[in-house]
């Protein structure tokens, strides 16, 4: 029995320490990962080092690979919880469409809402997609798929409701109004193009890849 | 990852070609020696985008294949994306003066000229295909002067699918009421789109042109004229 009151508050301990550290932990990571989003945003993602990250949270470069293997990890973190946040956010708009075509101008509105407040990591994001060490890497995450798998449903309720042929080719229809989803950000990012204005180039897009699978 | 060092705001002069045109007069060897410069800068970037891609490309690397100083780099370019701005202008010169010989003689269908275009295009950057991704990649730079074109902002393109989309309509095979900028838009974005096989799959001309007509097709049947 002697021996149990120790290990007790050895156990207690070794509960709560890692809890603490846990903690701290988080909160770095929290830290390193608000001053990268600022810096990737204001500089773009060649523009920005660790270094300048570290100094900007108020760290050394050490404590930051302590969190992060390197840079591109740090990015791809950040995207990872903004592309949950955006699959969300157009899923939902997706649920208000009516019928095929509304549903998905309200899905790519929605997106472009979302990314119009911080375009400047969009555009880091895409140039990062072009590279080709990390770009199979980031347009194959899962978020990525979702997004894509979210058009294919649209479809499928179109084909289902009967709007759309049962033929619609929904593979290469889906992918293709995906890259017209994204082909739109260059003229917001490089010619401050409006919400309305993104929306109604959205809207003939979408007209134009659905009128082949129109039944009648 | 290298990162670029050179700050593009260390760029001496703004617009070097007009700059030297009156230098041209007060020394002409100068002027051929600032013209040698130029193409051997051209021609070593040329090779390290196309091998290295955009971003794994410094100016200082360009300087030493160049074997000319970083200095007297920046003394003709402003910036890492106007190297490539030019190296890709005067190699789509020569593609679009292919294109105008050839396009005004393409038969067939409109979707059949349309494809017939993108064909030679792919098979004109796929000599280079990794140099053609840095100038997608190139239109995300941040330092970008607004003087550069990278992929996106090429009239050209756009002015040759809008002239066959126009020969289209004249012959009833798009719609009058179709939105042809929209459609413009839709064939640069697959355009565009279908190099990112490249990047995920490796893709070659073949593949690359074969999922390109695919997508001719599909865009042709939004604006086929609706009449029964």
């Amino acid at each position: 029995m002697k021996h149990i009151s120790p290990n007790q508050v050895a156990g207690e301990t070794a509960v709560k320490m890692p809890t603490r550290r846990a903690l701290a932990k988080q909160q770095t990571r929290a830290k390193v990962l608000t001053a990268a989003r600022r810096l990737f945003s204001e500089h773009g993602y060649e523009g920005a080092t660790i270094r300048d990250i570290a100094a900007a949270a108020g760290m050394s470069t050490g404590a930051v690979f302590a969190n992060f293997s390197d840079k591109s990890d740090l990015f791809r973190e950040i995207m990872s919880d903004d592309m949950s946040a955006l699959v969300e956010s157009m899923r939902e708009a997706a649920g208000r469409g009516r019928g095929v075509e509304d549903a998905l101008l309200k899905m790519f509105s929605a997106g472009y809402a979302f990314y119009k407040t911080q375009l400047p990591l969009a555009r880091a994001a895409f140039s990062v997609s072009w590279a080709s060490q990390d770009g199979p890497v980031l347009r194959g995450a899962p978020q990525v798929q979702t997004l894509h798998d979210l058009i294919v449903e649209q479809l499928t309720l179109g084909i289902q409701r009967g709007e759309l042929s049962q033929e619609a080719e929904i593979k290469l229809r889906s992918q293709m109004l995906f890259d017209a989803y994204l082909s739109n950000y260059p003229q917001a990012i490089f010619e401050g193009w409006s919400l309305d204005a993104l929306q109604s180039r959205a809207r003939d897009q979408i007209r134009i890849l659905l009128a082949g699978a129109r039944r009648g | 990852m290298p990162t670029d060092l050179e700050s593009p705001r260390r760029h001496v002069a703004r617009n070097p070609r007009r700059a030297s045109a009156a230098a041209d007069r007060a020394s002409g060897p100068r002027q051929t020696q600032k013209e040698a410069t130029r193409n051997r800068v051209l021609e070593a970037a040329r090779e390290l985008f196309d091998t290295q891609g955009y971003q794994g490309t410094t100016i200082r690397e360009i300087a030493r294949h160049a074997g000319v100083s970083v200095g007297s780099v920046f003394t003709t370019f402003a910036s890492k994306g106007e190297i490539l701005s030019q190296v890709m202008e005067e190699r789509l010169d020569r593609l679009y003066a292919e294109l105008d010989r050839v396009v005004p003689h393409l038969r067939g269908s409109t979707a059949d000229r349309l494809r017939s275009m993108f064909a030679i295009h792919f098979a004109f950057e796929a000599r280079r295909t990794k140099l053609f991704l840095s100038h997608i990649a190139a239109a995300y730079d941040w330092t970008l002067p607004s003087s550069t074109k990278p992929f996106g902002r090429t009239q050209r393109l756009r002015d040759m699918i809008s002239d066959v989309l126009a020969q289209g309509v004249a012959d009833g095979e798009v719609d009058p009421s179709a939105d042809l900028l929209a459609m413009v838009e839709l064939l640069i974005a697959a355009y565009g789109w279908t190099y990112h096989l490249v990047v995920t799959d490796g893709a070659d001309v073949k593949v690359m042109t074969a999922a390109m007509d695919r997508q001719i097709g599909l865009i042709a049947d939004g604006f086929r004229p609706r009449s029964s």
